[in-house]
């Protein structure tokens, strides 16, 4: 380590020497990359956000004209936006935290030394590996009234909700949702997780059973703070594929009983209904929201995590 | 060395993740039209004597081989033209997605095009059909007009029909007797008593099919004769959903058909669950193979506050994309593909209901779908649903606002206020 940063200091200080020529060089080999980028991910949102300025015909054919902001003070002006911001952002908070403390919970678990570690390692998997489309299909059978797996066993123990239809009362049909989409990620939470837990050296915890720390506070003084940042990544990953949730809503209620998501009401505006513009305005509106909690993910706790990480050196 | 630019490959990170949000899948609408007129001429003047050339005809997935068959036929009766079947994916929504991404980029590739009857309006007005009315009247006779309605935008005919579909009411002879419920109410009302009636309730295409065959009987429509204003604010429409909401209230319905599709809906009465179901024929095959085979029987929507059942029509139209390259040859194909024998072939061989009133008297048809009569009573008696280029936005209001008042968020009088509205905004999309 040290002698890697004593040559990159000493390159760099020759670097006014040879500036020009390596810059050039430098240039000439991020180009390849830069170009990709730029057709793969700028182009597509450059693009979408010119579509979302203007508004197509759906009756006369290639007619079209500039809108500027229209679509996005109609969007702003309606209550399906405000609702699915509202059902986006709640889906998010809820389904995200569940994931963090069942991952945080099967990462301890799978990483005390047992025999079989190894298979439930991959077992544990399993659900994420699932597509989301066909588990969501799995969940709305599932969930099926009076004929579905859930109902049946509900009232066979005799417990409340097996008369509830599920995917057809508001609040209950997002709990589906969140049960399908914890389900589905928390093991890819618990790998990300058993992953910082790993890298926590042993000798700490024997430092701390030495002077007398009882298992709750080795979790609370060690464990936890030292997984911080393995947290934080893991939350930042899950945050910003629920806020773009569209597969299970769209398979298990359709959008009904308020379980309307912007991903969700984008593709309703774009493709069913074909209104280019202001479903393309809906899209660059998710992709601002998506942006804006990353920023401010990195602002709050992307410093956090430099602290962090200096603090344990 | 020691801060490891955290922020900056969070962001890159961020990014790549967040642009997938930004599906566009659609171009800029460029310019369509154009190319209808003239092409429209050439297709007039050659008739379908011999045709030559290659056409590509792009439909849903070939599940049972007829689509291949009749291609076959055309093929072997037409040395000199060779047709390929360019098979779509099995979901309605996708092969509409996957067509409409072909005709915006003006490609040549699909020759004839396999459209939902709902989607005839919406190509024809951004001018991706070729004008078909001459064929449609020499030949108009053969097919039951009601199918025919499907194809017909703007006083002309853009399509023709290829098969047709309509809903029946499966009900259980064991519990309700011999005789079908002759009115609407009675099934309710019977329903009620025994164990229900179920249909497609969830918020979708599936529910405004359901609304509107109960509006039609009741000789209401959402909007008028030529689609140019909003009639949803009526008394007819408050009617039913007044009619369907209490249905719902008083148990005649179970709260359950808010999650029905049309599978749903099957799974439920094939286990005893319902003494009447409203569905597609489809059901009828597969009933006979459950443990109620011998229980249920099929008939024609019933009569509603005194006027004649009429249905919704279902079904596939084929038309002739403006930029194909064979619209010569397309016709041919399609007349071939409409005349009486291929019809039989789909009917018996993809229980696809033909658009030919002859076809349903033809005995091979008759030992496949023993229904086949009541069948084409029930065609005939059906109505195209709106016939508009936005129609996807009425479906929407329609759906949207019977659910609310099926679940009770609103009343029937504001969900048919609001149905009224949210179709009046749709019509006037720019």
């Amino acid at each position: 380590m040290e002698a890697a940063t004593a040559r990159l200091g000493r390159r760099r200080s020759g670097g006014r020497r040879y500036g020009s020529g390596e810059r050039r060089l430098a240039l000439g080999m991020l180009a390849p990359s830069m170009i990709v980028i730029a057709l793969v991910a700028a182009y597509p949102i450059g693009y979408a956000i010119w579509l979302s300025l203007n508004e197509y015909s759906v009756r006369v054919p290639g007619l079209s004209r500039f809108a500027g902001f229209d679509n996005y003070s109609e969007a702003f002006a309606s209550t399906e936006f405000w609702q699915a911001v509202t059902v986006t952002f709640m889906f998010t908070v809820i389904s995200v935290g569940l994931e963090l403390l069942v991952g945080l919970g099967m990462a301890l678990a799978m990483h005390e030394a047992f025999r079989g570690r190894g298979i439930l390692r991959t077992v544990v998997l399993v659900p994420w590996a699932v597509l989301t489309v066909v588990s969501a299909i799995t969940w709305r059978t599932i969930f099926e009234p009076n004929l579905g797996l859930a109902p049946q066993v509900l009232s066979t123990l005799g417990l409340p909700g097996a008369d509830v239809v599920w995917l057809g009362e508001e609040g209950y049909s997002l709990a589906v949702m969140v049960l399908a989409d914890v389900w589905k990620t928390a093991p890819f939470m618990a790998l990300l997780l058993l992953a910082g837990l790993q890298v926590i050296s042993d000798d700490v915890y024997d430092a701390a059973k030495v002077d007398g720390a009882n298992t709750w506070q080795r979790f609370r003084r060690i464990t936890l703070p030292l997984l911080a940042p393995a947290i934080l990544v893991a939350l930042i990953f899950r945050t910003l594929d629920a806020l773009r949730i569209f597969d299970l809503p769209y398979v298990l209620t359709r959008g009904s009983n308020n379980t309307t998501t912007l991903s969700l009401l984008a593709h309703q505006e774009l493709t069913s209904n074909r209104l280019i513009g202001y479903g393309s305005a809906l899209s660059v509106l998710t992709f601002v929201i998506v942006m804006a909690v990353s920023f401010l993910y990195i602002r709050t706790v992307g410093g956090n995590i430099r602290s962090l990480t200096e603090d344990t050196r | 060395m020691s801060t490891l630019r955290l922020p900056a490959v969070l962001l890159a990170v961020v990014f790549a993740l967040a642009f997938t949000a930004c599906g566009d899948d659609d171009d800029g609408g460029g310019g369509g039209g154009g190319g209808g007129g003239g092409a429209t001429a050439d297709a007039e003047q050659v008739g379908a004597a011999n045709p030559t050339g290659d056409v590509t005809w792009c439909i849903g997935k070939d599940t049972s081989g007829a689509f291949n068959t009749v291609v076959d036929n055309f093929n072997e009766a037409n040395p000199e033209a060779n047709v390929e079947l360019l098979e779509l994916p099995t979901s309605a929504d996708d092969q509409r997605r996957l067509q409409i991404q072909r005709l915006r980029a003006e490609s040549p590739q699909c020759d004839v095009l396999g459209m939902d009857v709902i989607w005839t309006a919406e190509y024809a007005a951004q001018g991706w059909l070729l004008d078909m009315t001459e064929a449609v009247e020499q030949q108009g006779d053969a097919f039951i007009p009601s199918t025919l309605e499907t194809a017909k935008y703007e006083d002309k005919y853009w399509a023709f029909p290829f098969n047709t579909n309509a809903g029946f009411i499966y009900w259980r002879t064991d519990q309700a007797g011999d005789q079908p419920p002759d009115t609407w109410e009675a099934v309710y009302q019977q329903g009620r008593q025994d164990d229900g009636f179920i249909y497609q309730g969830a918020r979708y295409e599936g529910l405004t099919v359901n609304f509107l065959e109960l509006l039609y009987s009741a000789g209401g429509n959402v909007v008028n004769e030529d689609g140019s204003e909003a009639t949803a604010d009526s008394e007819e429409v408050r009617n039913v959903l007044e009619f369907m909401r209490k249905g719902v209230d008083d148990g005649a319905v179970p709260k359950a058909v808010t999650t029905y599709m049309e599978e749903e809906s099957r799974r439920a009465f094939e286990s005893g669950r319902a003494t009447f179901m409203r569905n597609w024929p489809y059901a009828y095959a597969l009933g006979k193979e459950s443990e109620i085979a011998d229980d249920f029987e099929v008939t024609t929507f019933p009569s509603y506050q005194g006027n004649p059942g009429a249905g919704v029509l279902g079904g596939y139209n084929l038309a002739i994309s403006a930029y194909s390259e064979n619209p010569e040859g397309s016709r041919a194909f399609i007349e071939f593909a409409t005349e009486p024998e291929q019809q039989v072939i789909q009917a018996t061989e993809a229980s696809l209901p033909a658009v030919v009133s002859d076809v349903y008297d033809n005995p091979r048809v008759i030992r496949e779908a023993p229904f086949a009569r009541e069948l084409r009573d029930a065609v005939e008696q059906a109505k195209p649903r709106p016939v508009s280029p936005v129609y996807p936005q009425i479906s929407e209001a329609i759906y949207n606002n019977v659910y609310a008042a099926l679940q009770g968020d609103k009343s029937p009088d504001q969900a048919a206020q609001d149905m009224n509205d949210d179709i009046q905004q749709a019509l006037e999309t720019f």
